[in-house]
């Protein structure tokens, strides 16, 4: 393994996989907050190249966290295909990429590998991608999952409702959420982060939301975004509950500045499978977002993109119905500006994608980055292009309790009519029969009283 | 097949006469068919952002329980014009309380002992949360030569992610937490404001005067069209190296939230908790606190979005 390279004569060594792995990676504030990044541009075209030249079965090797101190290691080296790696293994990072970029590597084997790579060989591949170059491969990808409807066939791009109320006001998450309802919105899920972090409070706003759901026989599922632990103390009081949720992060510490662990996880999902209301298999939601172990401090000394991947390496234990990063919710520490959100965003649903999940993303600014409602308007236009499985969905995009800046109701009937996509077959027809969608606005379009 | 640049109608009737022209010489024998009519332009279409004169039912409904912009009718699928200017004012209000920076002297007027990060300026301090989180050697210094009295409870003001809340009803509340505080018989130090400050910054200040527990009263990230929004992060036994899981913290306080006076009270009964139970953050337990149960479920502040363009 030679962990150097030579431009114009200047030689460039690197210490360590992960130390090329980061200063590859494209300018990102979060990696210069953790003093990782590349020193110079030329630079990181140095540890581009040397990237390239590295095999995955190399990158296996190396993880950017020893298998010995950390469990989210343990748990992607484990479970890992050995078949599906071995047809992968000798490749070079750069004959990957081109791998994957060619006509001929269609979905279905893109699918086949998915449980053979780590979230470092996604990563490093992205490192050395374009934005349409993630774009071009991420669409090839389809990965389907259930619960209460099917999500994530090609040709479709679903939102979750976000109808969040800084005082948990549950008539006025009623309010919103009919409103996204009537905009088509809400097939991949209505799901509300409480303000109020307790068992009860979680169970009302089930209880309400799935009065509403079956009353107006709408085929998606509801969520309420509290920590797993209240939402299993929840599930225990005996209310209707179809996904359970937590925030996920790609390091053992970062899980635990989240306070949760693999142990605990594996509890939650199988409390959610014995209990949970909805009808499939695929019953977990998890998000994440770059920057999310840094800001506690449990990165390792690892690229922020890297350490991302790997979130979605413990999160496919789980066999999720929803994975989504919240891209641009941290703050411009992480991600300054629109072209790095924009970046990220495709990124992480790259990696996502090509490790086998059903991913989304949560396209988003907070009012202290320096990203434009133009530019994030464009990049649901990209997500939706590279496939992505599904946008959030709010009033105008505000987020009233969280305070940022999201997708609206407005933008996902905008997106499904500029690249030709539908909501889940199953919501689809709901819409049609309502009037509210069918192939285009129907005459119920937009009318919240249509929902009772 | 070429492409036709955007024509007047004057010289698109010349074209015509000239492709007439032409058909003839080419022998044709049928007609030029009819130039398409220009349809008529609709009359502008009606503002539908709702006004309070001009509300529809549901969103006169929902105003009642929400301030999110719900029953604002579309044009297509997008938003009508109304919407548009109301959403763009909007975001100016927000990006502005985000650049907005406290006035020189500042906490000195307020009475406060004002104190500095080590950010230099307020973009590092957007980019460097590290050096949000700890003072500057001169305030330091200052901190220090006022002395610690080692109070109960040290309230620390700072500006965070909004100066524009920070400078709105960050007084009153830290004013209105002071007094809570000591009807309760504790100790609270001399006020002190602190400018590009993080959540952090209250363990080292509440280190150096001695607190047995530090609040800092920050303005939070402000929202679509808000920046009036204030968070409260507490902690026991203020140390540097403190983690997040150590704190509880109190956010949206504001008229639309918590409005200050609830607040106030609120953070009184978890500083009773955290001297009781000497702990704070994921140990405190918090079971059976009557301040704390009813401002969660008897309270409904008033929801109130405020119309931001008028033309004319």
């Amino acid at each position: 393994m030679r962990l150097e390279a030579t431009i114009r004569g200047v030689r460039h060594r690197f210490d360590s996989v992960k130390q090329v792995l980061a200063r590859a990676n494209p300018p990102r504030s979060g990696d210069d907050l953790a003093g990782v990044s590349a020193r110079s541009a030329v630079e990181r075209v140095a540890a581009m190249a040397v990237l390239s030249e590295l095999t995955l079965a190399e990158l296996r090797a190396h993880p950017v966290v020893p298998y010995e101190e950390d469990e989210v290691t343990r748990v992607i080296e484990d479970a890992l295909d050995e078949q599906a790696y071995r047809a992968v293994k000798d490749l070079t990072v750069g004959q990957f990429r081109e791998w994957l970029l060619r006509t001929e590597t269609k979905g279905a084997t893109l699918r086949a590998i998915a449980p053979g790579l780590t979230p470092e060989m996604t990563a490093a591949a992205s490192k050395l991608m374009s934005n349409l170059d993630l774009m071009t491969v991420a669409a090839k990808c389809e990965v389907v999952v259930r619960a209460n409807n099917t999500l994530g066939l090609h040709g479709r791009l679903s939102s979750r409702v976000q109808p969040n109320h800084p005082t948990d006001d549950v008539d006025g998450i009623l309010y919103s959420t009919r409103e996204g309802l009537a905009y088509g919105c809400g097939d991949a899920v209505i799901g509300v982060n409480p303000a109020t972090d307790t068992p009860e409070s979680t169970a009302a706003i089930l209880r309400a939301l799935d009065d509403l759901l079956r009353r107006n026989q709408v085929p998606t599922q509801h969520c309420v975004l509290s920590h797993v632990t209240v939402q299993m103390k929840a599930l225990a009081l005996g209310c209707p509950m179809d996904l359970m949720f937590q925030s996920i992060a790609g390091t053992q510490g970062g899980n635990q500045a989240f306070g949760i662990s693999v142990a605990l996880l594996d509890e939650a999902s199988a409390q959610i499978q014995a209990q949970g209301s909805a009808r499939g298999p695929n019953r977990m939601y998890f998000e994440t977002g770059q920057g999310s172990a840094l800001s506690s401090g449990t990165h390792h000394g690892a690229d922020q993109v890297t350490i991302e991947a790997r979130a979605y390496g413990l999160a496919r234990r789980y066999q999720p119905f929803l994975v989504n990063t919240v891209v641009g919710f941290i703050g411009p520490e992480y991600l300054e500006d629109g072209p790095q959100i924009t970046r990220a965003a495709l990124e992480d649903h790259f990696n996502g994608k090509l490790l086998g999940l059903p991913m989304g993303c949560d396209a988003c600014f907070t009012y202290h980055a320096r990203m434009s409602q133009d530019e994030l308007e464009s990049l649901k236009v990209l997500l939706g292009a590279a496939g992505c499985t599904y946008l959030m969905s709010l009033p105008v995009g505000d987020d009233i309790m969280l305070n940022y800046q999201s997708t609206s109701f407005h933008d996902i009937p905008s997106v499904r009519g500029l690249l030709g996509k539908r909501p889940t077959p199953e919501f689809d027809a709901w819409l049609a029969a309502r009037g509210i969608w069918d192939d285009g606005p129907g005459p119920r379009f937009g009318d919240a009283e249509a929902i009772r | 097949m070429t492409r036709m640049k955007p024509m007047a109608r004057a010289s698109l009737s010349r074209t015509r006469a000239l492709i007439d022209a032409l058909r003839t010489r080419l022998g044709a024998a049928d007609p030029m068919p009819p130039r398409p009519a220009v349809p008529v332009i609709p009359a502008p279409p009606a503002h539908v952002f709702p006004t309070p004169a001009r509300r529809g039912r549901y969103a006169a409904d929902a105003a009642r329980h929400t301030t999110a912009l719900v029953g604002i009718g579309h044009v297509g699928t997008r938003y009508a014009t109304d919407v548009v200017l109301q959403f763009k004012a909007e975001l100016a209000v927000a990006h502005e309380a985000v650049a907005a920076e406290l006035p020189a002297g500042w906490f000195e007027q307020q009475g406060y002992l004002g104190l500095h990060s080590q950010a230099r300026d307020h973009r590092e301090f957007l980019l460097r949360p590290d050096l949000g989180r700890r003072l500057d050697e001169d305030s330091l210094q200052r901190l220090r030569a006022r002395g610690g009295a080692a109070p109960d409870v040290q309230i620390i003001l700072a500006d965070g992610l909004s100066a524009v809340a920070c400078q709105g009803s960050g007084v009153a509340l830290c004013t209105q937490l002071a007094d809570a505080c000591r009807a309760r018989g504790w100790s609270v130090g001399a006020p002190v404001g602190a400018r590009f400050a993080r959540v952090w910054l209250e363990d080292e200040i509440g280190e150096v005067v001695g607190a047995k527990v530090a609040v800092i009263v920050l303005g939070e990230r402000p929202g679509l069209g808000t920046g009036d929004g204030l968070s409260a992060y507490l902690v026991h036994a203020p140390r540097i190296g403190n983690v997040d899981g150590q704190r509880n913290m109190m956010s949206n306080i504001h008229a639309r939230g918590t409005p200050p006076a609830q607040a106030a009270r609120r953070l009184a009964a978890l500083i009773g908790a955290m001297l009781a139970q000497g702990t704070s953050g994921v140990g405190l337990d918090l079971a059976g606190i009557a301040e704390l149960d009813g401002l969660e479920t008897g309270y409904r502040a008033p929801q109130v979005r405020e119309r931001l363009v008028e033309v004319g």
